[in-house]
């Protein structure tokens, strides 16, 4: 009872405090004096406390006092006024739902995209490598290019490096349960990998020395992911699956999370090096030795290729020793696709601060909209720390609503865009995770500082006792809102950003789309498979071509063929070539093709003289014949007829050229002419385990249909073939025209939404302009000016600001287009017409922007304006 | 003999600012009502020694800030530059109010 009193009467910040010790003094009493005394003593604290404690909440509420040490107390100034303010703009913001939803959506949008960009950028840009101190793990030059006699002869001689190792593509088929092959992306690696990377593996051992050399067991390391996929047990280890037809002993697994070189990679397998393998396309990747500075390797190069050059005295042609140089392995394995991450980013970063200067644009209007409020509160006492705090308080309930309507977005976003990123397996490996929601929530907390930080110091300087009094007389001189229209000065200037961007973008892609590969692609669709590397030639041979008749028979396909290597996928086999007759001349490297007879035909590529393989070919031994391109006669036979003249080189014999065909992009789309030789797989064998069959069909949509038939025609009839890949020659020109045209579309959709956001920007400056000015029109319109000058004027005005913003956005873009070179093919980063066509899609959209409320304003009736006010 | 410049302290406010004084650093609102009673030998009610201890703090004589530790924080009082200034002139107009008065002829009276 004497407690409950005290309750009554004590405020809400000192109340549990007092109450704790004073129970705890009535307890000590008790145990001391007895219970009666400490009751009766509870007693007269109480009715004596209450006179004094009534008066003291009187002062407090007619004084406004309160320590500073209640601010943060349950009933303490801050928390109070929070909530109050809270609850304030809450209605506030129910009651203008229009601009709440505008600021909401806008502010989401660039949060959730900032977000999602972020999340597939992670991985890339700041997560560090699985390896142990990665900083010290470097690739050395020529990536692809050593063989296994280099690094066999080199192994040892390694100075400055703790340990080097070399590793090579190395996919594998893997025999499944039910007898069907799988493919398995893998990577051939020596015994020192593991060791040069630092990992250490789940399970198991790694490799190590001795794993490499002739008479080793055959093992495997696998993934973490492909264990799952095998079961997940430890008793993995030691089990034997069938590689290649090779059975090998599973001896690790990696832990979850390790990768290399990228995460598609399944396997690991060492292979028998042979001391004298001239070819092999061998990566080599090492770690530098303690007291190295990976920046300041060249004293141990330039020992180690004097090394390699007393041992295989290179031509000047082939010299591997010329620019020794070792790169960090961060950047040798991912820096390729940084440049197309960083702009896409601060591509999204842009419509932030876009959606930002738009939503403190929106604010800026209705705190002007309020200014009489603000006055009057003003006028009573209200500090203006009170005003700024109900606006950031607003801003608080907006960002908070945006963060997670932004969260959603990007959770939506972040695989579209994950695909829609030049990032290969990136973009199929990163995960959305719950740390996007804390990367989400972050960014708008962020943004309710940049959105608040205008309107507040517009408060913070305002005149508000000169607003109340313009108030009465509709400000007819209310020109100001510079802040306003920095704001939408800016908000084009970084929309021009985008938007040129983009158009460069478009430029560029369009050229490329424009080089003539040499193929007619729409209507071929692709198989590539992976035979067992066991296989013998002849039996490849023979499968290869009964693959093929089975695809020519399938409904729908006009012709069927199949080749070691289709155009636009990179290099591919080069080797060395001699003329009969010219045998004294230096010999020189050209590209090297085995296909089947109806390649060309298939493919589309044109005969320029001569014939090409014909069904007499095949049995004919007297002497090979060869096709050549346009390129190869030019440079080889400058001047002459190429026709049933005879090469050598690469195949064993001489060959005949039997046609010229034209030139097509082998390696690359925008690779200069290159001399190709194409063979007959019917008189050679095909190298290596690769394979693509290609069939012509009436169009895309027809070869996009046919995959699946064709894919289960290959599994028919031929088991021992892994299906690696299959597409239509459209995706793989699309594939070779590259990240550019993946960048492009992203960024013509961000472009999109930036002019969108832009001319919200500028829709709503404009309106709450001509708003303020009603008065000052009607006036003039009443005196006679047409309302289609007041409508010029407001567009006028409109444009003007948009033209200021592309002025200071061409600025910023040529500083910034340096982001998009790596993407550009033939045009300039500061290419005119881009830019003219950006600036002028802006000024128009932003006279659009502008007409609407300039409209309004020159159509409305100046009596009723005037009686308004 | 300088004028006081601020207005004079009560009899109660004076006893509750040398109380914070004597138990500075442990100063809050039931560990000041003991003091008091402990030198006065009054019972005193709690809500008196809170309400004065915050008009004192209005009169930017005492300073407030909340210690955390075990159970509800606590408002901890120290005496501010005024509050110190406030006491040593309500002290130096004592001595003056009492000076070349004999106390202990007072007490003799006062028993007589």
């Amino acid at each position: 009872m004497p407690v409950a009193l005290l309750r009554a009467c004590l405020p809400r910040a000192e109340r549990d405090e007092l109450l704790a010790d004073l129970l705890k003094e009535h307890a000590v009493l008790a145990a001391s004096a007895g219970r009666g005394v400490a009751g009766q003593w509870l007693w007269r604290q109480a009715l004596h406390s209450a006179p004094s404690l009534l008066g003291w909440s009187w002062r407090r509420s007619i004084t406004g006092f309160e320590p500073r040490a209640n601010t943060y107390q349950p009933g303490g100034f801050m928390l109070k006024t929070f909530f109050a303010d809270a609850r304030y703009a809450a209605r506030r913001l129910r009651a203008r739902r229009t601009y709440t939803l505008l600021s909401v959506v806008t502010l989401a949008l660039g949060i959730g995209g900032t977000t999602a960009v972020f999340g597939v950028a992670r991985p890339l840009i700041f997560d560090p490598l699985p390896y142990a101190n990665a900083d010290e793990v470097v690739t050395f030059w020529m990536p692809g290019w050593w063989t296994e006699e280099e690094f066999l002869y080199l192994r040892d001689k390694f100075t400055g490096f703790r340990a080097v190792g070399a590793y090579r593509p190395g996919d594998v088929t893997m025999r499944q349960d039910d007898g069907t092959m799988r493919l398995l992306p893998g990577r051939t690696v020596t015994s020192e990998l593991f060791d040069v990377l630092g990992a250490k593996p789940l399970l198991g051992r790694s490799f190590q020395t001795g794993d490499d050399v002739q008479g080793a067991e055959p093992i495997a390391v696998i993934s973490y992911g492909l264990w799952q996929e095998l079961g997940g047990k430890p008793s993995i280890l030691g089990q034997r699956i069938t590689l290649d037809d090779t059975p090998r002993t599973v001896v690790g697994v990696m832990p979850r999370g390790f990768w290399f070189p990228d995460p598609a990679v399944r396997i690991w397998l060492p292979k028998v090096l042979d001391p004298a393998g001239r070819n092999g396309n061998y990566e080599l990747v090492g770690r530098v030795g303690p007291g190295e500075n990976v920046n300041n390797m060249a004293t141990p190069l330039s020992r180690l290729t004097t090394v390699m050059h007393e041992r295989f005295q290179y031509s000047a042609k082939a010299d591997k020793t010329r620019e020794p140089k070792v790169i960090p392995l961060r950047e040798r394995l991912l820096g390729s696709m940084r440049p197309a991450v960083v702009a896409t980013f601060a591509a999204m970063a842009l419509i932030l601060l876009i959606a930002c200067a738009n939503v403190a644009a929106l604010m800026l209007g209705q705190v002007e909209g309020r200014a009489t409020e603000m006055a009057v509160r003003t006028a009573l006492g209200a500090s203006r720390v009170r005003l700024v705090q109900q606006i950031v308080v607003e801003a608080l309930i907006v960002g908070m609503a945006a963060g997670i309507a932004g969260a959603l977005i990007a959770a939506a976003g972040f695989r579209l865009l994950a695909t829609a990123l030049p990032i290969g397996v990136w973009g199929k490996s990163t995960m959305f995770d719950w740390t996007m929601f804390v990367v989400a929530l972050a960014i708008s907390l962020g943004t309710v500082l940049l959105v608040v930080f205008v309107p507040a110091v517009s408060l913070w300087r305002g005149d508000l006792r000169g607003a109340m009094g313009s108030a009465r007389t509709g400000g007819i001189q209310g020109r100001g809102g510079r802040l306003e229209q920095g704001l939408v000065i800016m908000e084009v200037a970084l929309a021009m950003l985008i938007v040129s961007g983009a158009a460069l973008l478009v430029r560029s892609v369009s050229r490329l789309y424009d080089i003539n590969p040499g193929i007619e692609t729409p209507g071929i669709a692709v198989i590539d498979v992976l035979s067992s590397g066991q296989m013998t030639g002849v039996a490849r041979r023979q499968k290869i071509e009964e693959v093929r008749a089975a695809l020519a028979e399938l409904p729908g396909v006009h012709s069927a063929a199949a080749a070691i290597k289709l155009p636009l996928r990179g290099k591919g086999d080069s080797f060395n070539i001699t003329i009969e007759g010219r045998e004294n001349e230096p010999s020189s490297y050209t590209y090297f093709r085995v296909a089947t007879a109806d390649y060309f035909k298939t493919m589309g590529i044109h005969l320029k003289s001569g014939r090409i393989f014909g069904l007499s070919d095949k049995s004919d031994t007297t002497g090979g014949p060869v096709v050549i391109n346009e390129a190869l006669a030019k440079k080889y036979f400058p001047g002459e007829d190429p026709v049933g003249k005879r090469i050598m080189g690469g195949f064993r014999g001489t060959w005949q050229v039997i046609g010229v065909v034209a030139n097509v992009a082998e390696a690359a789309l925008t690779d200069d002419e290159e001399p190709v030789r194409y063979y007959l797989g019917d008189r050679t064998f095909w190298m290596g385990s690769n394979a693509s069959f290609v069939v012509r069909t009436s169009n895309d949509a027809v070869a996009i249909g046919m995959l699946d038939v064709m894919r289960r025609t290959v599994g028919r009839m031929a088991p021992d073939f892994a299906v690696e890949e299959s597409t239509t020659m459209s995706r793989v020109f699309d594939a070779a025209v590259g990240p550019a045209r993946q960048i492009m579309a992203l960024l013509a959709i961000l472009s999109a939404l930036a002019l969108v956001l832009g001319a919200i920007g500028i829709y709503g400056v404009i309106s709450h302009f001509a708003a303020r000015r009603k008065r000052d029109w009607a006036i003039r319109v009443a005196l006679g000016l047409p309302g289609s000058r007041v409508v010029q004027h407001i567009v006028g005005q409109g444009t003007a600001l948009v033209a200021v913003g592309v002025a200071f956005g061409a600025v910023g873009t040529v500083a910034l287009s340096r982001l998009l070179t790596s993407f550009l093919y033939g045009v300039s980063s500061v290419d005119p017409v881009a830019f003219a066509a950006a600036a002028s899609i802006l000024l128009v959209i932003g006279a659009m922007a502008a007409f609407i409320p300039a409209h309004r304003a020159g159509s409305v009736d100046p009596a009723l304006v005037l009686r308004e006010q | 003999m300088s004028p006081a410049s601020s207005p004079p302290l009560g009899v109660f406010e004076e006893q509750v600012l040398v109380a914070v004084l004597r138990t500075a650093g442990d100063a809050y609102g039931m560990e000041i009502r003991r003091e008091i009673e402990r030198v006065t030998g009054r019972d005193l009610a709690i809500g008196a020694v809170y309400a004065t201890l915050d008009r004192l703090e209005a009169k930017r004589l005492l300073s407030s800030t909340r210690t955390h530790g075990d159970g509800p924080s606590r408002r901890l009082f120290a005496l501010r530059r005024a509050g110190a200034k406030a006491l040593a002139e309500t002290a130096a107009m004592r001595e003056r109010l009492w000076k070349g008065i004999d106390v202990r002829a007072l007490v003799r009276l006062a028993g007589a």
